[in-house]
């Protein structure tokens, strides 16, 4: 007995200890659908490293936050939002990154120099660009076609009913925008109390008309069913619904909202080394480029952009895909870049105020 | 075991001459000990899942300590102030000291804490803290000023007063649309931020429907299936299991596919020309949504013990009572009906507990008005990261489901309760 007792014991040990030595993996750990398998083609099957374990989250700091403070972590590189990427920083959930391990741009320019936005801290990688947008299946308006956020807006001109998110981030600027505030004062205007009574009155317009939905892939069901006669959406949804399924869906890109996307390393985590040298990999200009052969994500590099623009078609169907970027110069005038600072501030409140006007 | 002759007067002893009583005290006591070791490892088990997290969750609730941590001189700076009068340099040095002293980690911690308060405080902390070094000596008040204006704004400074002790009951204030103010007096929230309450008062409103629907539906099936010929009682109870086995989400986009707009349900009543195209009925992503969806999935927890109560009513009794003058109804209502109770009275509180704390169910099919405070509870942990109030969410959860038990335990008695 005593001797069973003990070779249970030692080999439990010794299978502990092998777990710890022979872990040549990258746990990386992203949002499912499309999305991923965008990634597992570009940054994944290009990648000649530790083998990579897929794992999928909804998003959140909960569970890194809890894996963090108990010391049990078992992520390596997550794939978060930029409030929580600024959060978690701050926090000390993520590793600080040398920012002289990554690759430059082709014509030299350092990495954090190429990104179309201001890298907010030293935890972050770059990786995509995303935005809320409205769109419409064409032939649902006879004559004039809704062309900005303000027809969106305008349940009069152009009626029928309206898909909206189940949160506020971007409805508040869009309402804004709508309303006849210029671009670069929206924030301004958002940090007043009368700035966000404007936008309430504004959403309060097409309350009446409102379909809320909360899954990513209910606005384009929504609009081809014909519940609603716009609605709004994450860009690559619509761009995929276009370019793959081939749905005669019109994004409106005046007053898109742009998201932006990161990569962390987790602080403590358990193949650091495995993990940053996968960054260095994926954020490379030429793997930033073929994720967007799978999705109309914007690459947050520049360079990464240039190379999309200089080699049409790039979409994995032989189509273009720069039509699609909500980050390609044309569109830029008229797109909001979504401020994670105001909504770390402002967030909490305003969702409350949305939930709430939402169920009144 | 022999014992050797009592002496007169003295202890009894044993053969080896030990006092009978400290001999049988130490076996006792092996025993005694031998059982706590088969016991341990379910207390362990209990310790470690119910005592500890239930602990940790009422300490999470309460403390604020943070606050007194990072910013202890403040603080005691805020408490001399008189809390209407513009801060004066005394507060901006304090203020200064705590921050240059403070740990960068603790610093951004607190200003997550210190937003729930007053929105903006999050940014105002982080752009001070980097601009400290910038200040080189007295007077610290235009200096900071100059970091950031809005420390000239008193209501930041007043908002310090809900923070300024180590324990606190504002988590369970905000759990309820209250807040402290300035002087940690209790008071309403904007009006236009009010939710809890409504959150509260609708998942009490979708328990207990859910609670009736359950027992309405429930009451005939299982009386059929404790009363059919056995044949035909194994072929429904299948039917009731089926569901029960079946996973949870299944059945929600089942559902889904029934209720919505252009579901089943809709379309058929549109074709049978019983409803105009325009006037579909919105019966999925609303109020309306999660009570019948959590109705069908709650279903079995109601059904099953009552079935099992109602399998050991003899029938024999309805017919003694017939046989006494009783018509089949009055029979039913007089003498079957009681003796269902026990099952009834369980099945209820199983299914209003499991109801009230329901989760994935409002989160899929809610949409707008059909979400219910167990999703802001995992809103609040996972995205907002504030698990002082999600605590505190949960505490008041698990005191209502405690004085529910109570309340049933005196009118009805735990004891008669009977699950299966």
């Amino acid at each position: 007995m005593r001797n069973y007792v003990l070779t249970t014991l030692l080999s439990t040990v010794v299978a502990v200890g092998m777990i710890g030595t022979a872990q040549a993996e990258v746990n990386v750990v992203t949002w499912g659908g499309a999305y991923a398998v965008s990634q597992q083609k570009a940054y994944g099957d290009t990648w000649k490293g530790e083998k990579i374990n897929w794992i999928n989250y909804n998003g959140g700091l909960g569970e890194i936050r809890t894996q963090v403070e108990s010391g049990a972590v078992t992520w390596d590189v997550v794939d978060v939002l930029p409030d929580q990427v600024r959060t978690g920083c701050d926090e000390g959930l993520f590793e600080s990154l040398d920012r002289d391990m990554f690759a430059p741009a082709p014509d030299g320019t350092p990495m954090d120099k190429d990104t179309m936005n201001k890298v907010p801290n030293d935890c972050v990688a770059p990786n995509i660009f995303w935005s809320y947008l409205a769109f419409y299946e064409e032939g649902t308006f006879k004559g004039e076609q809704p062309s900005t956020i303000a027809d969106f807006f305008d349940v009069k001109k152009f009626p029928g009913k309206r898909g909206i998110h189940t949160w506020p981030n971007a409805l508040i600027e869009m309402a804004l925008l709508a309303d006849g505030v210029p671009i670069d004062k929206v924030y301004e205007v958002m940090s007043t109390d009368k700035g966000i009574d404007r936008a309430f009155a504004k959403l309060d317009q097409i309350k009446e008309h409102a379909v809320f939905w909360s899954a990513g892939s209910k606005p384009i069901e929504l609009v081809k069913s014909g519940e609603t006669s716009m609605s709004l959406a994450y860009n690559g949804r619509v761009g995929a619904a276009v370019l793959n399924e081939g749905e005669k869906l019109v994004p409106i890109w005046d007053g898109q909202v742009v998201e932006e996307q990161w990569w962390v390393v987790m602080k403590g985590a358990p193949n650091v080394e495995a993990a940053k040298k996968f960054l260095v990999h994926a954020t490379a200009p030429q793997q930033q480029a073929a994720q967007a052969k799978w999705i109309s994500y914007g690459p947050m590099r520049k360079s990464a952009l240039d190379l999309i623009k200089a080699n049409e078609p790039w979409h994995h169907k032989g189509v273009n895909i720069m039509p699609h970027m909500p980050t390609r110069e044309e569109v830029l005038p008229r797109s909001i870049f979504a401020d994670p600072a105001w909504w770390a501030d402002y967030g909490g409140e305003i969702s409350e105020r949305y939930t709430a006007w939402m169920s009144q | 075991m022999s014992t050797s002759p009592a002496k007169p007067g003295g202890p009894v002893l044993t053969a080896d001459g030990t006092p009978l009583k400290t001999s049988l005290e130490r076996s006792l006591k092996l025993s005694k000990l031998r059982a706590l070791g088969l016991i341990l490892p379910p207390l362990v088990f209990l310790v470690i899942l119910f005592v500890i997290p239930i602990g940790s969750l009422l300490t999470r609730s309460i403390d604020d300590g943070l606050s007194n941590k990072v910013l202890p001189k403040t603080l005691a700076a805020f408490e001399r102030w008189d809390k209407t009068s513009e801060p004066d340099e005394a507060m901006f040095e304090a203020l200064y000291l705590d921050m240059t002293a403070a740990d960068r980690l603790d610093l951004s911690k607190l200003g997550t804490r210190m937003n729930y308060e007053k929105s903006g405080w999050r940014s105002l902390l982080k752009i001070t803290a980097r601009g400290l070094n910038r200040i080189d000596g007295p007077p610290y008040k235009p200096a900071i000023l100059q970091l950031n204006k809005r420390w000239g704004d008193i209501k930041f400074w007043q908002s310090l007063g809900a923070m300024k002790d180590p324990v606190t009951l504002g988590y369970y204030l905000k759990a309820v649309d209250l807040k402290y103010d300035g002087n940690k007096n209790v008071m309403r929230v904007k009006k236009h931020n009010r939710i809890y309450q409504m959150l509260w008062w609708r998942t009490f409103l979708v328990s207990t429907i859910v609670t009736i629907g359950c027992l309405v539906l429930a009451y005939p099936v299982a009386h059929l299936l404790a009363t059919l010929p056995l044949r035909l009682s194994n072929l429904l109870m299948i039917c009731v299991l089926m569901p029960f086995w079946t996973s949870l989400l299944v059945r929600i986009v089942s559902w889904m596919v029934m209720l919505q707009q252009n579901g089943v349900v809709n379309d058929s009543l549109v074709s049978l020309g019983m409803l105009h195209d325009e006037n579909r009925l919105a019966m999925m992503y609303n109020f309306t949504g999660t009570v019948i969806v959590m109705t069908q999935i709650l279903l079995p927890f109601m059904i099953l013990p009552i079935y099992s109560v109602m399998k050991t009513i003899p029938p024999s009794y309805m017919k003694a009572a017939q046989n006494l003058g009783a018509t089949p109804s009055l029979a039913f209502i007089k003498v079957y009906m009681p003796q269902t109770v026990p099952g009834v009275g369980a099945g209820c509180i199983l299914v209003f507990i499991v109801a009230i704390g329901y989760y994935i169910t409002p989160e899929l099919v809610g949409g707008k008005d059909g979400r219910l405070i167990g999703n802001l509870i995992a809103y609040h942990m996972q995205n907002s990261l504030n698990w002082g109030l999600a605590a505190a969410m949960g505490t008041i959860l698990l005191v209502a489901i405690l004085t529910l038990y109570w309340v049933y335990d005196k009118l009805v008695g735990v004891d008669n309760m009977k699950m299966s």
